[in-house]
């Protein structure tokens, strides 16, 4: 019998002591190795700033969509691509029929917002950690919220705003579409914070500069009607900052012309890194220039691309005699073909023509692919040639015109344009307006502005199917609208 | 005291009644193959007195009553009694794979099947040795009821998709696998070495908590029996493999005729001055399927000695695919090794340990999908230099000459047991599972031009190379002890511990300028160490699990059975206060034909009631609650590329496991002394909590940032109802002729009945520009298919004028011929808004029929498969206008009245390509999985040559497929995915893609016993 007791004392303890082995409780949860950083303990030094500070500056790559999506919209392209049904978004958009259903706007949408949430990550934890010259990274990234946040508004009109910090899960039922008024205002607090703490030479090549704040923000005065204001700090630019027209329009667009003397502000693309469709933003390189790529070109100078965005004759027209512009900013393929003998393959809505300053060049034996959506070619974002053209305009309509003014800044565009002063605008008044506005169409052609410019100054209607009243701004993505679960209304006619 | 005074007072009586006693021998051998069977107990009815047969199979048992039964009783036999009447007494047992006495293993534990409260199926040896699976995981398909078993692809070495009682989860669906006690997965196993699978298919299955949701697979690997000589076994076998379908394309002469009419109806000038010219064409289906071979050796010793038994055995399985064979095959590697000894009467060990390797050959899905819509008109070795197909097609066989690439693995895995009985009744285990897996790859990518601006030209080499480890270490400790209370109170308690790590190691690199580009130099040593496009990564993990379990099991005489458990699991991969979670189940089963009044009923042998209820747990996912600095955050700053650092994938600090709770109600009834045996189950489950990959959150939350994702939500539940009958019927058993036939059918039904916040998940793509095809929405199947209702071909202009509008779904302009949509929602206009269920990829029924027979030397066996009620996507045809085309376009509208089918050619904008029930087929099919016929040389002319068993057969694997569907193979799930979007398989799951289709095998085999 004591022997039976003993060994069920002993399978007692045996058990006891291989459980409590075994457990080892759950702090041996607590110990598993991850290596990973986490987002809310960051910023701990200089150096976590300035990572974080690209990180809000990739995103700018992204806007490639913006570019070609807005040149589509506007009357100077059709979309093109390879068939009616190639990238049905920017078909709608071309043909104004887009809806609150539209791949490409909520990627826009998506992607923007993507910027915006990473520029505030920074100014979230601006005042984490403290160390000298922090206040330009703060002031880039307050910089990198505006730019993001005028896209925003200049495309889907109100937005939702929040000035503290990142968007979290919860804020689309809670936060409002602020009126653009109020979006505005932001964006002006923001930009006037970069241009009182940035210097026009920016530490890096590609960061933004005292210029690059002060030129955005007489943009988004213009596009207010503030023409004031938008007058006053573009005057600043021009006098206090070190830009310069190229005398010679037509190397602004090639490589070697990249982050030139006119270059107020710049997107940079590279080829040195691959990239696949199957996350376009993540591309390093400029995917809208391999979408207006000549379609299966094989030949001198370029490379070959899918055809979207092909300029109409009636842009085309729009370029006087004598404008050195036109060759550089339009190929005629017809012609290229037969003078170099190059081969080509015509799309859908095939014009002829294709925006030259963004086509796809001969690249180095080590670009990265997908080649069609890597090419290099930076964005000249804002252009000294759109800061004068932005200065003429706000002389020209504010409360008190200065059309002498206005007149010196559009000449000093157009005299390069023709390589002579006679060809200079003499008229004042509305018809200054006309030709300024004119003159924007002409030498900011190819490079996204001209839908906004019509919007801006109530001429929309030139575009075939615009109606008014609703196509000032394109819908809120449906999906938004379901996601706010009533917070957010859809815009006007979607 | 007590003791030895009951077995003084039991030696007193035996010694009493031994007046007329006799001296019994004998010798006990298998029925089936003769040999002699060693260790079978033999006991003399109503007494504790018998012995064991030794070495080899004799016994002899003194003073035993004239007119007594002996009781002869051997694992895995029918138990056989016999009334003492002679001196000499041979037997002969029968294999009792069915049989109610039958051993399964439940979990912690094991069980006789006729005791099993919860539901489970069994797939036992002679199975998989009849289906010879590649992958032991095939041999459930159509075995098995509650278990569809479905092939990814039919490539050499794809992956095997087991769904138990249907899809409940839209992440993973994959049970639980363990292979004798460690958790482990079928696709390393040599299917030779396993002894039985066995499936828990309900709550029984919450012993594994936190990992059972799915379903929990059991399996068992062969251990040779205890003082038995050497068994040695060889098998092996041949196939030639060929496809079993090649689709209905067109020929050049067609093909030209259908573009040239296209061309006409845009008013284009024809593509094809001279039709008449151009014959059949090039068929590039014939180009790229070829013949293959399959070819298995496997070898087995196996015995054991008083105290020990083993189990060794080697194999080697190779397979060429029916697709470029010379760049698509899979070759298995297996050495086992399976060790049980006594250390004394109270402690034993068993070592478990399977070696294997893998290496195989694979390609792009892109290759079949390049093959159906490269054009007849090209030779081939023509390439489409001037891009007449587009820039996304491609010559396939251009594609497959620039295609390089290697998987290998191996791995050890198994594991370390010691088992202690200190008293009678109480069993202490304690043992360490282990699985190491290594793997690597090597991917070449040559230069490679296709014709001018090709989107697969690479203008650069590259190598990329990877290796990973995959460590998993499991500890667990249990209790049983066992005892009955006052004669009729059977009860078993059982306690127990398990502690697990699962830790990944990988390192990622990619070279470029791999000199002559050529495969003989691709090795990231050789390649351009300063270019920029060379990069190098890493990825770890590092999943830990502490776990404690209990369960009682307790039966009143057997014939009021219930059990209770209870498992604690604590998982590392949530957030410190979401951890931990309890799961538990108890069953309940009543064996109605104990009862007096069934007790001896001629009709029904048997008759058992089951039900059980608990929860069970899914671990999905890990780390979603961390918010990680791992996305993109790259620029170009000061003429380079930098990196910085942004948020990854948005966080869900609240993520949890998906939890599972499930109901069954079962009856198992045998007729006619258990010739004819039913099993019935009803089932029910909810699966709550699904954790939603991507869940869609507004965009201002920045998921969209490159290297961003939306987040992981717990956002959803969906319900499972089903019911399942396996019926197995022994038509006749005679010594010279047997026949056996085996039936199941399952039916579930799923329904999403919850979505957080109203809203519903998209996956899956179809063709390029449609939106998101599969859905999962309250109400509905998840991943059903959400597309447009056709309502026939517009024959005419006044039907078009007649119809809403349907100039709102893109195409501005209808045409007679172009599809008739239906307006579903009645608003008069066509639009996103009518879009509907239009289909779903998982099958309302899945059903098996298995004939066996066998007569004298000779049987024969035939497997059918089923499913009924599911659809599928055809997604392969590439809608570019000069690209080949499936035969049913020469059945096109070409005129009023023609077609009410099949829309007419344009290369017009047409609404004709958007994702409608045009493109959604029944997917329903029966597949004769396998036929099969062997030889048994007689045993007499066997001996003679010191062999035990040989047999000779040939078999035919997928003989032939009766389907609707026109695409390769209906019995795969899932399929390419062409879409920006990446997506789990459950949603987007059943898009084919041009899926590689699976092998009908012909098979030549043997195996030799001795």
């Amino acid at each position: 019998m004591k022997n039976y007791k003993q060994k069920i004392k002993l399978a007692f303890i045996f058990i006891t002591s291989l459980l409590v082995l075994g457990a080892c409780s759950d702090d041996y949860l607590d110990n598993s190795r991850i290596y990973a950083e986490d987002s809310e303990s960051y910023f701990n030094s200089e150096t976590d700033y300035y990572n974080a500070l690209i990180g809000a500056y990739d995103p700018l790559q992204s806007t490639f969509v913006n570019v070609l999506l807005g040149e589509i919209a506007s009357n100077n392209t059709l979309c093109g691509g390879e068939s009616a049904t190639d990238v049905p978004g920017y078909q709608q958009i071309d043909d104004m029929i887009h809806t609150p259903v539209n791949d490409d706007l909520q990627n826009l949408w998506g992607w923007m917002f993507g910027g915006v949430n990473r520029a505030a990550y920074i100014i979230e934890f601006q005042d984490k950690t403290d160390f000298e010259g922090k206040e330009i990274i703060i002031a880039e990234a307050r910089f990198l919220r505006a730019y993001y946040n005028f896209e925003l508004v200049k495309w889907f009109g109100d937005i939702p705003i929040k000035p503290e910090g990142r968007f979290v899960f919860g804020d689309e039922k809670s936060i409002p579409r602020s009126p653009k008024e109020d979006v505005y205002s932001l964006i002006e607090e923001d930009l006037e914070y970069a241009v009182a703490n940035l210097t026009y030479t920016a530490p890096e090549i590609g960061r933004a500069t005292k210029g690059s704040a002060q030129a955005l923000l007489g943009k988004v005065y213009l596009f207010q009607d503030k023409f004031d204001e938008a007058a006053t700090v573009l005057e600043n630019v021009i006098t206090n900052g070190p830009y310069v027209l190229e005398t010679d329009y037509d190397t602004i667009f090639e490589f070697a012309g990249e982050n030139g003397t006119g270059s107020v502000f710049e997107v940079q693309y590279t080829d040195v890194q691959g990239a696949s469709f199957e996350c376009l933003q993540c591309s390093e390189g400029n995917v809208a220039v391999g979408f207006q790529g000549v379609r299966g070109y094989n030949g001198d100078l370029f490379t070959s691309g899918f055809s979207f965005n092909v300029p109409t004759q009636e842009v085309v027209d729009e370029f006087e005699d004598g404008d050195n512009r036109k060759d550089v900013a339009i190929l005629d393929i017809e012609a290229w073909a037969a003078s170099t003998g190059a081969e080509y393959t015509t799309g859908y809505e095939h014009t002829g023509y294709f925006n030259r300053k963004y086509l796809p060049r001969k690249r180095s034996a080590t670009a990265a692919g997908d080649l069609n959506i890597t090419n290099p070619n930076n964005y000249r974002a804002i252009r000294y040639a759109d800061v004068l053209l932005m200065a003429a305009e706000a002389y020209n309509r504010r409360s008190n015109p200065d059309d002498d003014k206005a007149k010196t800044y559009l000449n000093m565009v157009r005299e390069r344009a023709f390589g002579n002063a006679d060809n200079n605008i003499t008229t004042t008044g509305t018809n200054l307006t006309a030709a300024i506005y004119k003159e924007r169409r002409v030498e900011l052609v190819g490079e996204g502005h001209h839908f906004f410019d019509l919007v801006r100054t109530g001429r929309g209607t030139q575009i075939s199917g615009f109606t008014v009243g609703k196509h000032e701004v394109f819908p809120i993505p449906l999906e938004e609208i379901q996601f706010s679960q009533g917070n957010w209304s859809q815009n006007q006619g979607y | 005291m007590r003791k030895i005074f009951t077995l003084l007072l039991f030696l007193f009586l035996t010694i009493c009644v031994n007046a007329q006693t006799v001296n019994v021998k004998g010798v006990v051998k298998d029925a089936s193959s003769g040999e002699f069977l060693p260790g079978v107990s033999i006991i003399i009815k109503g007494t504790t007195v018998g012995t064991e047969t030794d070495f080899d199979g004799l016994y002899n048992l003194s003073k035993v009553k004239n007119g007594a039964t002996l009781v002869f009783n051997y694992l895995g036999f029918k138990t056989k009694e016999v009334v003492v009447n002679s001196q000499t007494i041979n037997v002969f047992l029968e294999e009792s794979a069915e049989s109610l006495d039958e051993i399964i293993v439940v979990g912690y534990g094991s069980q006789k099947r006729k005791d099993v409260t919860g539901s489970v199926s069994i797939v036992g040896e002679e199975t998989l040795e009849i289906l010879k699976p590649i992958d032991a995981t095939t041999a459930l398909q159509g075995t098995t009821s509650g278990v569809a078993v479905n092939l990814s692809s039919g490539a050499p070495g794809a992956k095997v998709n087991i769904l138990i009682r249907g899809v409940s989860s839209n992440t993973n669906n994959q049970p639980l696998t363990i292979v004798d006690g460690y958790e482990g997965d079928l696709n390393s196993i040599n299917p030779n070495d396993i002894e039985s699978i066995t499936v828990l298919k309900d709550a029984q299955a919450a012993i594994y908590g936190i990992k059972g949701a799915n379903g929990v697979v059991l399996v068992t690997t062969k251990i040779g029996k205890k003082n038995k000589k050497a068994t040695v076994r060889y098998d092996t076998y041949a196939a030639v493999q060929k496809t079993t379908k090649k689709l209905d394309y067109l020929n050049a002469t067609e093909y030209a005729l259908v573009l040239n009419e296209a061309y006409a109806a845009s008013g284009q000038s024809l593509p094809f001055q001279n039709v008449s010219a151009l014959g059949i064409g090039t068929d590039w289906q014939d180009e790229l399927f070829n013949d293959a071979l399959l070819m298995n050796h496997n070898i087995s010793v196996s015995g054991g000695g008083e105290n020990f038994r083993y189990f060794v055995s080697a194999s080697r399985t190779e397979q060429d695919g029916i697709i470029a064979k010379e760049k698509s095959n899979f070759i298995r590697n297996n050495i086992k090794l399976n060790l049980g000894v006594d250390i004394n009467d109270k402690l034993n060990f068993s070592l478990i340990a399977n070696y294997f390797t893998s290496a195989s050959q694979g390609f792009d899905d892109s290759l079949l999908f390049n093959g159906l819509n490269y054009a007849p008109t090209f030779g081939v070795d023509e390439d489409d230099t001037t891009n007449f197909l587009g820039i996304e097609v491609v010559n396939p066989l251009s594609l497959l000459s620039n295609t390089f690439g290697e998987t290998n693995g191996n791995g050890l895995e198994g594991n370390f047991k010691l088992e202690y009985k200190p008293i009678e009744g109480l069993a202490v285990t304690s043992r360490v599972g282990y699985k190491i897996y290594n793997e690597k790859e090597r991917s070449f990518t040559p230069i490679q031009d296709y014709g001018n601006s090709k989107v697969y030209n690479k203008t650069q080499s590259s190598v990329y190379q990877f290796k990973t480890t995959s460590t998993r270490v499991n500890w667990e400790t249990f209790a049983t002890y066992s005892k009955t209370f006052a004669d009729d109170h059977n009860a078993s308690f059982t306690l127990g511990t398990s502690v697990q790590n699962d830790l990944f190691d990988g390192i990622y690199a990619t070279g470029v300028d791999v000199p002559n580009n050529s495969i003989d130099f691709a090795d990231i040593s050789l390649t351009n160490l300063l270019s920029e496009q060379r990069s190098f990564n890493t990825g770890n993990s590092d999943v830990r699990l502490t776990s404690y379990f209990g369960r009682l099991q307790y039966d009143y005489k057997g014939k009021y059975l219930f059990s209770g458990l209870i498992r604690r699991d604590g998982a590392s991969v949530f957030a410190e206060d979401k951890r931990v979670d309890n799961f538990w189940s108890v069953t309940s089963g009543w064996k109605i034909s104990d009862e007096d009044f069934l007790k001896d009923n001629e009709t029904i042998s048997f008759l058992k009631l089951r039900a059980s209820y608990g929860t069970l747990g899914n671990l999905v996912g890990d780390n979603l609650y961390r918010s990680l600095l791992d996305g993109e955050a790259e620029y170009v700053l000061g003429g380079t590329l930098v990196s910085g650092t942004a948020q990854g994938g948005l966080p869900n600090p609240s993520a949890q496991w998906e939890t599972a709770e499930k109901l069954d109600i079962g009856l198992d009834i045998n007729f006619f002394d258990d010739k004819l045996s039913i099993v019935a189950d009803y089932f029910e489950e909810t699966r709550k909590d699904l954790l939603i990959k991507n869940f869609p959150v507004s965009g201002v939350l920045g998921s969209a940032s490159p290297g961003g994702a939306n987040p992981t939500v717990n956002a959803g539940t969906s319900k499972n109802t089903g019911a399942e009958l396996a019926i197995s019927y022994k038509a006749v058993n005679t010594e010279d002729l047997n026949l056996n036939f085996g039936y199941n059918v399952t039916y579930v039904k799923n329904r999403v009945t919850e979505v957080l916040d109203g809203a519903f998940v998209e996956g899956g793509s179809f063709a390029i520009g449609n939106p998101a095809p599969s859905r999962m929405e309250v109400g509905q199947p998840i991943g059903y298919f959400y597309g447009y209702q056709t309502d026939g071909i517009f024959q005419t202009q006044e039907e078009i004028d007649a119809h809403p509008s349907q100039s709102g779904l893109g195409a501005a302009t209808t045409s007679p011929g172009d599809i008739r949509y239906k307006d579903t929602n009645g608003d008069g206009v066509l639009d996103l808004d009518d879009r509907v269920n239009i289909g779903k990829p998982q099958a309302d029924f899945y059903m098996g029929l298995n004939v066996s027979a066998t007569y004298k030397n000779w049987d024969f066996t035939t497997y059918l498969y089923s499913e009924i009620g599911k659809e599928i996507v055809r997604n392969y045809e590439r809608f570019l206008p000069n690209v080949n085309k499936p035969a049913y376009y020469l059945d096109r509208w070409t005129g009023a009245g023609t077609s009410n089918s099949v829309p007419r050619l344009t290369n017009d904008a047409t609404n004709n390509k958007l994702f409608s029930d045009f493109f959604v087929e029944d997917g329903s099919f029966l597949r004769m999985q396998n036929i099969q016929v062997g030889y048994n040389f007689s045993s007499d002319v066997l001996e003679k040559v010191g062999l035990t068993k040989v047999r000779l057969y040939t078999s035919i694997n997928n003989l032939f497929t009766i389907t609707n569907y026109s695409g390769y193979d209906p019995t795969h799930v899932s399929g390419l995915d062409q879409n920006e979007k990446e997506n789990d398989g459950t949603i987007g799951s059943g898009i084919d893609g041009g899926t590689y289709p699976s092998a009908r095998q012909f098979l030549l085999g043997l195996n030799i016993t001795f």
